[in-house]
């Protein structure tokens, strides 16, 4: 048995032990860090289509090989939905590529900007709306 | 946990009185308290807007956020929606909760003015009793929607009063 199902395997069981909404309320500023910009490539493993925030666990392979569990913060369920993303958008598996920024205490946690499928498709992950900067290219700026 | 949440439900409708029954879902009443009035009002205040904010409202609106939505995994999707009449009835203290801080944060010596500050917490009233109904009538969906209403208003009044914060504001 090769590692990456192993990993696999074990992030999927993860995913599905973490209860169910361990995430408070916060405001951007309090969690995450707004000069720390990042990029994650991984495989979409648990959806929180949940108030005030949705979440999207994907399991990232670092440069180790080795699965990486990473939680994700969109924006509300309502703004997502006027940005064309239900809960059902995004299968369980689909490999995305996220655009966010970094927790400031610098675990596996990030607030989602963008999210990119495998054939180009953008989407925005509304995380303007929970207080994260503006770049311009915030739909309806 | 609950006899908690009933207590402090109760004992919030006697501090503003009022109870469930003299106001109907949907409907808010108007103060006609000034915010200028805190000198002469019987009103005793307990505590400051961060201490309702974070002792009462939070924990109120958490629960209802909590009980509806969905975890979407590999092994299928699970509701948060109680299952049982006893987590149904813990939603609506909590919804209550939000309702009645609604009311608290219009009090005399609490109110910031008698404008934006009256309309949002009476919009908060509004939105926690449609939360209880939602929870009464047991409908996961009406009860994810008046949670995304209670986060609209949240955000609104941080957005408008919390300086220097903007939208970055927590409750």
């Amino acid at each position: 048995m090769s590692i990456k199902p192993f990993v696999t395997t074990v992030g999927l069981a993860l995913s599905i032990l973490l209860p169910a909404q361990p995430h408070a309320h916060h405001a951007f500023g309090a969690e995450f860090d707004a000069q720390a910009p990042l990029t994650l490539r991984g495989s979409v493993v648990r959806i929180e289509w949940v108030n005030p925030h949705a979440w999207f666990h994907i399991e990232v392979i670092n440069s180790d090989g080795v699965a990486e569990l990473w939680r994700i913060e969109g924006g509300t369920p309502n703004t997502l939905l006027r940005r064309g993303i239900n809960k059902r958008s995004i299968a369980i598996g689909t490999e995305i590529i996220v655009d966010g920024y970094h927790a400031k205490d610098r675990s596996n946690s990030a607030n989602g900007r963008n999210i990119t499928l495998a054939s180009g498709e953008k989407m925005f992950m509304g995380s303007s709306g929970t207080g994260a900067p503006k770049d311009g290219a915030d739909p309806g700026r | 946990m609950i006899r908690t949440r009933l207590s402090l439900a109760l004992l919030l409708f006697t501090l503003i009185g009022c109870s469930p029954s003299e106001q109907a879902p949907g409907q808010s009443q108007t103060s006609q308290s000034q915010p200028g009035q805190a000198a002469s009002s019987p009103f005793k205040l307990s505590g400051d807007t961060k201490h309702i904010m974070q002792w009462v409202l939070d924990p109120a609106a958490d629960h209802i956020w909590d009980s509806a939505g969905s975890i979407i995994t590999a092994a299928g999707t699970r509701e948060l929606a109680p299952t049982t009449e006893e987590g149904w009835l813990s939603v609506q203290y909590g919804a209550a909760v939000v309702a009645a801080t609604g009311n608290l944060l219009m009090m005399p010596g609490r109110a910031v003015d008698d404008k934006d500050w009256q309309k949002t917490s009476q919009a908060l009233v509004d939105a926690g009793l449609l939360a209880q109904s939602a929870a009464k009538a047991h409908d996961a969906d009406a009860l994810f929607d008046a949670g995304s209403q209670i986060y609209r208003i949240c955000k609104a009044c941080h957005s408008a009063y919390i300086q220097g914060e903007k939208a970055e504001g927590s409750p």
